[in-house]
């Protein structure tokens, strides 16, 4: 190891070594910390803006931990995207650099911030969790990275707040999933409009929980509504016959939910074996109630539910049947909402880049030309509102049924181009 | 080697730490200013609770809640009481370990083993619970966004090589106090209790209040990570202060090589390599960090229990006794 | 709450505080045996709800899984006890982080064998009715699981006083070295221990797989979380505190959860945390001689 001084000591004793114990310590350390930088993180050559040359699109995605599932389905929606396409977008060929969040918050901001300094990525997508969204919304509006959330539904990202409290929107973020607000308050107006004005709140006590059963509740106050009562399980809750029997021993019938992946299986499957379905106890839900992964596990028990969401494997239209078909052809599976929040993140960022002929180099024209995109989506027609950067789109009612052996999400109405209202 | 030289020798490491942003750009992107930035906050953060593990002789699982009351001090304070200044938020992140450190420790001072890591664990849990339940104080699950600016004598320690000096710096002087501690009367007393409590009392020694102490300056040094974590990244998240965030620390120390001061350093390089930097180099359908991290664990303790920091140790000795 | 209600949620807490009995007896019995809390235990449940996934795909049978997952996972305790822990016989807190590492390989082994998905288990036709009892509905599974916990307990009870495995066992529980000095063959003995222990978490797996679900992180919650927090409680190493956890901690978690919603998340540990407080060692348990 050059540049250490002489160990007197150890010439005093004859040895031949040279390094003091302190010195080892330090050079490993130094070493090792040092060591965090090898080609890894060097950077990469600066990617180019003309036309023709690499795009590269960072996916920060859950592909560990409880959302796995929603990871890998949108890497293979993204894959299926840009097979499609000859791996380009409009001109340009696409590098996708994916990165596992593991719902680690800590973990996808590091992420984010190595896409941003380390990758140099054009743009970004992918975000499950919202409060990994809210937590790199000001380092992506800083470094003006465009960031198309092809998930992340907290309200707060598309809006105006006080403060940027719990967030706020940016003109760089937008999003091609929903906002909460979507998929809950248009069912209770529609709901509470219809008649049923008693209802009773089940939903997981976290911020998409909590979120949801707000908005639902000013969606049928309006209509001079109101919640009889609540349960609130925690997240991940393991048993829910409690739950469910709070619930049984309470008169009103009219119970709207929110709860997703195992906890909207282990309710649903609570909800049957106490017998609230003959007790006349009817089940509601925003649309991550009975989606793919519940109805899969859960099958004819989840029948008679009735869920709002923006799209449903059986919406009948030339673009869903033909991206249904292509995804089962290229993977022996239905797809899911997420795969079409990520599809359709694509098809915008395409269309936007079309626009641009490729070009990506002027932030403030790619905003643009994302916000003029409009085009048919398997979820209907799809655009961005200008204002907030949220999708407008159709919100279908759904009921869950059997048919053809398969258990499915059935559309019985729809509520058309419903906007966030950005504030 | 003289003392002065490996003091100089120190210094010179410490130096280079410090100003590593400038003198690495070269060579390598801002990011690895960013990855080293995290290693240092963990490696404070396990230094803190080495002071525990390998020093006391408390193996707290429950660490987690003193980085995570911290983070969120830092800014809440810094939002309510609409102030940037370093000291105020940095202060308050300081008192919060300390009492939340002073509330829980009280508690658990008298436990020993495995009673003391359930007590640590079900404790901390409650204070994830209330970060997480308590949306008009914390953000509940949503988190803490938009955390202040860190102001000193008017210089906005905000961009990202001023923050790698603050947090670097901070590093530095927290692992002096700890070399500090470690060598004086108190660490040897720690020292004491770790290996035979019974005695130390017999000799006179306040035992609890030992452990005590030792607590409380652990959850102050966490603490004051915790702001800087917050600081770096603007966000608190309830994670910060959950049980995967106290195993993480955990195994850093033991990684690295517990009751000595480079084994929190040199365990944190590891983990956050692994963490970090392995992810993005395995191919995108193998996801077996946590595996490499697992396997990694069980190499040292059968193999190499007393760390990195032990086995460097004896290599230098094999070394050495040629 | 009204007579029925408070009765339907004691019966659910009995009926969760079985399976959590099923799922603590076998960190319990490692720890009364060996002095080591296996932090692995979590992991050992989590595969075994795997196994029961794939042994019931495969062949339709909840019953066939119920035996297939416990002996499974005896298979692994029996070949990782020698192979890892008895390296570091003696040296209980390194087999404590030993089991750490263990369980992070196990959790990303299953996510990449079997994927990620959230999954679960339906109960075995003759079980997945619903009788009705006092208030209502009531599963019959969860009726099932009560009286197999019994069972358990009671058959755990018997091989512990009654045979010589058992007499075997407490003998080691209270002086391992000694056992080793009349002859017995502590090694065989100990990796017969793990390996039940093991089985133990297995047959968890599959039993509180319809209620509990299978996926992503039932290593920590429920598994490991809630063993910890019913042996601990109950006083570890003894199968009376195991059970004493059980009693305890089912349906006080079940009625904290429901009558302080807001704090539910806190609850189980305020539990813990309580108990420790007031009694160190846990309701039942022993101060251990220190060897």
């Amino acid at each position: 190891m050059g540049g250490f001084r002489k160990n007197e000591l150890a010439e005093k004793r004859g040895y031949t070594y040279r390094l003091t114990r302190r010195q080892l310590l330090v050079a490993t350390s130094a070493a090792a910390l040092a060591g965090c930088a090898p080609g890894a993180v060097t950077p990469s050559a600066s990617s180019s803006v003309a036309p023709g040359k690499e795009l590269k699109i960072g996916l920060l995605l859950p592909f560990t931990g409880v959302y796995a599932e929603l990871g890998n389905s949108m890497r293979r929606a993204t894959e299926l995207y840009l097979k499609q396409n000859d791996q380009k977008l409009a001109n340009r060929h696409v590098t996708p650099v994916y990165a596992d969040d593991a719902n680690v918050t800590a973990t996808g901001v590091a992420a984010t911030q190595k896409f941003i300094d380390q990758d140099q990525v054009d743009v970004m997508m992918g975000v499950v969790p919202t409060p990994l969204a809210y937590g790199i919304r000001n380092a992506v509006h800083a470094a003006k990275l465009i960031f198309i959330d092809t998930n992340a539904g907290g309200n707060a990202l598309t809006r105006d707040t006080t403060n940027c409290t719990p967030s706020c929107k940016s003109p760089y973020i937008f999003r091609a999933s929903f906002s909460s607000y979507q998929i809950s308050y248009p069912i209770g107006d529609y709901l509470s409009a219809k008649g049923t004005k008693e209802w009773f709140l089940a939903y997981a006590n976290y911020g998409f929980g909590t979120e949801s059963a707000a908005d639902f509740t000013t969606g049928i106050t309006k209509n001079g509504g109101a919640v009889t009562g609540k349960v609130a399980p925690p997240l991940s809750n393991p048993d829910f016959a409690p739950f469910v029997t709070q619930i049984k021993n309470q008169p009103t019938k009219n119970v709207y939910s929110f709860f997703s992946g195992a906890d909207a299986i282990g309710f649903i499957k609570s909800w049957n074996s106490l017998g609230l379905p003959a007790a006349g106890y009817k089940m509601y839900g925003a649309g991550f109630l009975t989606e793919q992964d519940v109805l899969r596990e859960v099958k004819d028990l989840a029948n008679g539910a009735i869920t709002s969401l923006f799209w449903a494997v059986e919406l009948e239209n030339a673009e869903n049947k033909k991206f249904v078909a292509d995804f089962q052809k290229s993977y022996p599976l239905l797809p899911d909402v997420f795969a079409v929040q990520q599809y359709d993140g694509m098809r915008a960022l395409d269309e936007a880049l079309k626009a641009l002929g490729g070009d990506t180099s002027d932030k403030d024209k790619v905003v643009k030309a994302l916000e003029d995109v409009t085009f048919k989506s398997p979820r209907g027609d799809f655009t961005f509102d200008k204002n907030t950067h949220n999708p407008i789109q159709d919100i279908y009612i759904r009921e869950v049924k059997t048919q053809n052996g398969q258990t499915v999400n059935t559309i019985s109405d729809k509520i058309a181009k419903v906007t966030d209202p950005g504030k | 080697m003289r003392p002065l030289l490996r003091w100089a020798l120190v210094a010179a490491a410490a130096v280079a730490l410090v100003t590593f942003p400038y003198w690495s750009a070269p060579w390598v992107s801002r990011f690895a200013t960013t990855l080293v930035r995290d290693a240092l906050i963990l490696a404070m953060f396990a230094l803190s609770l080495d002071l525990l593990v390998g020093r006391a002789g408390m193996p707290s699982l429950g660490h987690a809640a003193f980085f995570g009351a911290g983070a969120y001090a830092a800014g809440i304070t810094g939002q309510r009481l609409g102030t940037d200044q370093l000291p105020v938020t940095l202060g308050a992140a300081a008192l919060v370990g300390a009492l939340l450190a002073v509330v829980i420790g009280v508690l658990v001072v008298r436990s020993e083993g495995i009673f003391f890591l359930m007590l640590t664990l079900a404790l901390a849990q409650i204070v994830f619970a209330i970060a997480f339940q308590w949306t008009a104080l914390t953000g509940g699950s949503n988190g803490l966004s938009g955390v202040g600016r860190p102001v000193l004598a008017g210089i906005d320690f905000s961009a990202p090589d001023l923050m790698y000096v603050l947090v670097a710096v901070t590093f530095v002087l927290a692992a002096l106090v700890i070399w500090g501690l470690a060598r004086s009367p108190y660490g040897r007393a720690l020292s004491g209790v770790r290996e035979n409590e019974r005695r130390m009392r017999a000799l006179g020694y306040d035992t609890a209040r030992l452990r005590l102490s030792a607590f409380v300056i652990a959850g102050t040094i966490a603490g004051i990570a915790g702001a800087l974590s917050a600081y770096s990244t603007r966000f608190v998240s309830a994670q910060d202060a959950g049980l995967a965030n106290s195993v993480r620390a955990f195994v850093t120390v033991l990684v690295g090589g517990a009751g000595t001061l480079g084994g929190p350093i040199v365990g944190s390089a590891l983990v956050s390599l692994i963490e970090r930097v392995v992810p993005s180099l395995l191919p995108t359908d193998l996801r077996i960090s946590e595996a490499i991290l697992g396997l990694v664990f069980i190499g040292f303790v059968l193999f190499a229990r007393q760390g990195m920091v032990g086995l460097g140790r004896s290599a230098y000795y094999r070394v050495q006794h040629r | 709450m009204s007579p029925e209600l408070v009765f339907q949620q004691a019966l659910n807490g009995l009926s969760f505080g079985a399976l959590l009995f099923i799922l603590a007896s076998g960190l319990s019995l490692v720890f009364g045996m060996m002095d080591v809390v296996n932090l692995a235990h979590g992991a050992f449940y989590m595969l075994g709800a795997y196994v029961a996934l794939s042994v019931v795909q495969s062949t339709g049978s909840f019953w066939l899984a119920m035996l297939a997952a416990p002996l499974a996972l005896g298979l692994l305790g029996f070949v990782l006890e020698p192979l890892l822990l008895r390296r570091l016989r003696g040296r209980h807190l390194d087999q404590v982080l030993l089991t750490i590492g263990v369980s992070l390989v196990i959790v990303d082994v299953i996510g990449q064998v079997w994927g990620r998905e959230v999954r679960s288990l339906s109960a075995p036709a003759g079980l997945d009715g619903s009788v009705t009892l006092i208030g209502g509905v009531y599963p019959v599974y969860r009726l099932f699981v009560m009286a197999f916990g019994v069972a358990l307990a009671a058959a755990m009870a018997v091989v512990y006083r009654r045979t010589r495995v058992g007499m075997l066992i407490r003998a080691g529980v209270q002086d391992a070295e000694m056992l080793g000095a009349l002859g017995v063959n502590t090694n065989r003995l100990f990796a017969s221990t793990f390996a039940t222990g093991a089985a133990l978490a297995g047959l968890a797996g599959v039993i509180a797989a319809p209620v509990f679900g299978v996926q992503p992180g039932m290593d920590t919650d429920p598994g490991l979380l809630y063993s910890l927090v019913v042996v601990v409680v109950g006083g570890l190493g003894t199968l009376s505190g195991a059970v004493a956890g059980s009693v305890l901690v089912g349906p006080a978690d079940t009625f904290g959860k429901v009558l302080f919603q807001d704090v539910a998340l806190a609850v189980i540990f305020a539990i813990v945390a309580l108990v420790l407080l007031l009694k160190p060692t846990g309701l039942l348990g022993r101060i251990r001689i220190a060897r």
